[in-house]
């Protein structure tokens, strides 16, 4: 638990006085709204993921975790082809969208469940449904945090607002299906087996309950960096003054080093 | 479920602490802003969750330490067990009675975002803080976040 004994006792502050409030409740900022979705495993995958999409206007900034899908394919990163689908019925399939029988909820017999492609959830590059199945800008390997800010396409935007978009990721490990699926060719790239295109993870989005999802971790623990042999190296000083309610009174001085806890953002596809 | 209004203040009887509660927006980076370090400084609500009371996720920040004493308004947070009883008091002058479903505790380098801030199908409630100190960098590596739902309220 909470190594409680090792407090860092950091610099007392010249801090004059403080008053504060409480604010009132708070709508979104400036037309911004936030969608967001937990995916779930399709056709046995066993993979987990979340996705939440900050939208201003046609800028939408899309950051999903994912991890357990199939990681590797002829001893590369597996690729994973990740789209918005819009217009179908906004859900996710269900086992008996597997009208084939063979075993396998293949991207078409999903469509009428969510649709065709919004947008493709490209690592760079084009995000319109030309780019779905570029399999060089597909979310890679079996685990990886996927950010990224572009401007949305008016369809996807009202499919999303109409609770019809479902965020799908492609992509199953062949020796998961049954054998007779595990020789079939896909139904969109015939050069490609069945199980690298057909989905793995599936979520509607849904309006977000927080007007605005908060980035990162809290850092709710007060910290100081240790000091550091090189002098030049300041702490980081940029903190929270007067941004809410709180008002610093006349001669209150806020000078606090508190340095950075968590860097999660990563502008592209990581491991 | 009630209509939104800003919480005034937090009891946690369970933990001897009462704190009035400040507005918290976010910082330029999307993060959510903290309350002040010193040694009294109250806890927060992050004012783009919901109100306490609401459907889904209201989020409360506390910080577990000070810059001048170890015991920040948040530091005995991570005792609270489920079933434990706290109160909420709002703008409105409602009092709402909040229970403790569960403790969590995550690495900061892999928060989970949307399992605490996600979306929620009753009035819940998050209070966090930190935890996990790192002697070696100064650093806290770990959140500490207790999860409640609203069990009644009074006017
Ligand atoms: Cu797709």
């Amino acid at each position: 638990m909470n190594k409680k004994s090792a407090l860092l006792i950091a610099p007392a502050l010249a801090l004059a006085a403080m008053t504060f409030s409480s604010g009132a409740a708070m709508a979104a900022d400036n037309g911004t709204s936030t969608f967001e979705t937990n995916l779930g495993a399709i056709n046995g995958s066993n993979a987990t993921g979340s996705v939440w999409i900050t939208l201003t206007g046609d800028q939408a900034t899309v950051t999903e975790n994912v991890s357990g899908l199939a990681a590797t394919f002829n001893g590369a990163a597996y690729p994973h082809a990740q789209h918005i689908h819009i217009d179908g019925a906004g859900v996710c399939p269900a086992p008996s969208a597997d009208t084939s029988g063979d075993g396998v909820i293949s991207t078409t017999e999903g469509g009428p469940s969510y649709g065709k492609i919004g947008t493709t959830l490209s690592t760079s590059g084009d995000t319109s449904d030309k780019a779905a199945l570029d399999l060089a800008v597909a979310g890679m390997g079996a685990s990886y945090k996927y950010e990224r800010t572009f401007t949305m396409n008016a369809e996807t935007i009202a499919s999303m607002k109409a609770g019809k978009a479902v965020v799908v990721v492609h992509g199953l490990d062949p020796a998961t299906l049954p054998a007779a699926a595990q020789k079939e060719m896909s139904d969109l790239a015939p050069t490609l087996p069945l199980a690298a295109t057909s989905p793995a993870l599936c979520g509607t989005l849904a309006v977000s309950q927080m007007a605005a999802m908060p980035g990162g971790a809290p850092g709710t623990g007060v910290t100081t960096a240790l000091a550091p042999t090189n002098a030049s190296t300041s702490p980081d000083v940029a903190w929270f003054v007067g941004g809410g309610a709180l008002v610093l009174a006349a001669g209150g001085a806020l000078a606090l080093g508190r340095k950075r806890t968590v860097a999660a953002h990563k502008s592209t596809v990581a491991k | 479920m009630l209509a939104a209004s800003a919480p005034v203040s937090l009891s946690v009887p369970d933990i001897g602490l009462t704190t009035p509660l400040l507005s918290l927006g976010r910082d330029a980076k999307g993060e959510a802003e903290v309350p002040p370090g010193e040694a009294g400084s109250p806890a927060g609500w992050y004012k783009y969750s919901p109100t306490p009371g609401e459907q889904g996720p209201s989020v409360i920040l506390g910080h577990v330490n000070t810059t001048t004493i170890p015991e920040g308004v948040f530091y005995r947070l991570h005792e609270l067990k489920p079933g434990e009883q706290f109160s909420v008091s709002r703008a409105d002058g409602s009092v709402l009675v909040f229970g403790v479903d569960r403790t969590e505790i995550f690495q900061k380098a892999s928060f989970p975002t949307l399992a605490v801030y996600g979306n929620t199908d009753r009035a819940e409630i998050r209070l966090i803080t930190c935890g996990g100190y790192e002697p070696s960098t100064g650093e806290f590596v770990e959140n500490t976040v207790v999860y409640g739902h609203l069990l009644s309220s009074t006017k």
